[in-house]
């Protein structure tokens, strides 16, 4: 009888075991459809103690500077450009949001920061984030409390650019290295090693004229294509304060 | 509480995972790139509870692990599948000291199995028109990882095997 019993009883477990098991999967499977918000928002408050202070604001500052005046220099020349033809678009700075890097990839498979700023500050999806030196990349998914950045050097990412000198416009990809890769579809196209590369006035998801890199040598190998290796302005391994742009292209 | 926390040390020990994979100490890192995580956890605890329920636990460490990237196009479920199937067929060593080293060269096989796989989808997903730019990079990534969870994998997965074995032993 008692054998009976526990039999049973182990069956019960078992059956309660599976329904247990099923659960979990079926969370997990709700946390993989929601990026994983939760875990972002959990992490959020755990290493709130340990952001970056307001030290490095300073440093933060200096660098801006420099960067004001290359992006200066390059307003400058697109303003005569566009009054000789026509306004084409529009972008205000009046919509930064300052935000401190929580987690940072920036080695291996996956390069993305986590900012803790999200979709209670304003923050999102496409939003694009520079920080001192110049762009960083691209708000890819956003939490309550935090928003993920896919950046530059991501496999992910591709992104309209252009040659400051020549004026050609490429396409910027990220390859898994630190460094970008600048694709031209032409083999003629005029490029050289120390060309200013910076966001295509002609992107669609980027607001015009934002420093990005310098190129650092060129591959001419290729039948129908130049490839150029890119030097980043903004390197996201030491940054700890970047800025959101809320800009309306 | 403490008592939770001790005899269920393996299933509390999972939550950290993610939590690692996030904070991503770069002090730790070779050419910027980290020891592969899970696999510290997965070992032990496939050792302890066999190819089935290591495989359940690598699905459910990919899908927290997936949820965290941004890449929504590469995967890293296969491999995690795969090792904690693998993982789960392999039988204790007698000799500690064989054991501790035994971990280091598992690990580092994982390692590059879970690289493997996600660099073929990274290659497959790009075939058309920049595979040839991200194939070194990835090679690399695949050699530091594999060394780095190498080194570790001796210390930290006889650490949690130690620990698994005396929480299972308090359940008893």
């Amino acid at each position: 009888m008692l054998e009976i019993r526990g039999i049973s009883s182990s069956r019960r477990w078992h059956k309660k075991k599976i329904w247990i098991f099923i659960g979990i999967f079926l969370f997990l499977v709700f946390v993989r459809i929601s990026k994983g918000s939760l875990y972002k928002d959990f992490f959020y408050f755990i290493s709130k103690p340990f952001w970056p202070g307001q030290f490095q604001k300073e440093v933060i500052l200096k660098s801006l500077d420099q960067e004001s005046l290359i992006e200066l220099n390059l307003l400058k020349k697109d303003n005569m450009r566009l009054r000789e033809i026509l306004s084409l678009q529009k972008s205000s700075n009046n919509n930064n949001i300052s935000a401190a890097v929580i987690s940072r990839k920036t080695g291996g498979w996956w390069r993305q920061i986590i900012l803790n700023k999200g979709l209670k500050d304003g923050v999102e999806i496409g939003s694009t984030v520079t920080g001192p030196g110049g762009l960083l990349g691209r708000v890819n998914d956003i939490s309550l409390f935090t928003s993920s950045v896919t950046l530059l050097t991501s496999p992910e990412s591709k992104l309209g650019v252009w040659v400051d000198r020549s004026k050609i416009n490429g396409l910027m990809v990220g390859t898994g290295d630190d460094h970008a890769s600048l694709i031209l579809y032409s083999k003629d196209a005029d490029i050289k090693v120390g060309d200013f590369v910076s966001s295509s006035p002609a992107s669609s998801l980027l607001p015009p004229n934002i420093p990005i890199g310098i190129v650092q040598s060129i591959n001419e190998t290729l039948q129908s294509k130049k490839t150029a290796k890119i030097l980043l302005l903004a390197n996201p391994h030491v940054i700890d304060w970047v800025q959101i742009l809320k800009v309306n292209i | 509480m403490n008592k939770f926390f001790t005899k269920k040390f393996s299933i509390t020990s999972f939550i950290f995972i993610p939590i690692i994979f996030l904070l991503h100490p770069s002090w730790i890192g070779f050419l910027g790139v980290q020891p592969y995580w899970p696999l510290f956890w997965l070992l032990p605890w496939s050792m302890m509870n066999g190819s089935i329920n290591g495989l359940v636990f690598g699905l459910f460490l990919g899908l927290i692990l997936d949820s965290l990237t941004l890449d929504n196009n590469f995967s890293q479920i296969p491999g995690l599948i795969f090792c904690g199937f693998l993982f789960g067929r392999i039988k204790f060593h007698s000799d500690i000291l064989v054991g501790h080293f035994r971990y280091g060269l598992i690990c580092s096989f994982g390692s590059f199995l879970c690289g493997t796989l996600y660099l073929s989808q990274i290659l497959f997903r790009n075939f058309s028109d920049t595979n040839f730019l991200m194939f070194i990079p990835g090679v690399k990534n695949i050699l530091a990882e594999v060394f780095l969870t190498g080194l570790f994998a001796p210390f930290i997965c006889s650490q949690l095997l130690r620990m698994f074995k005396f929480s299972r032993k308090k359940l008893r």
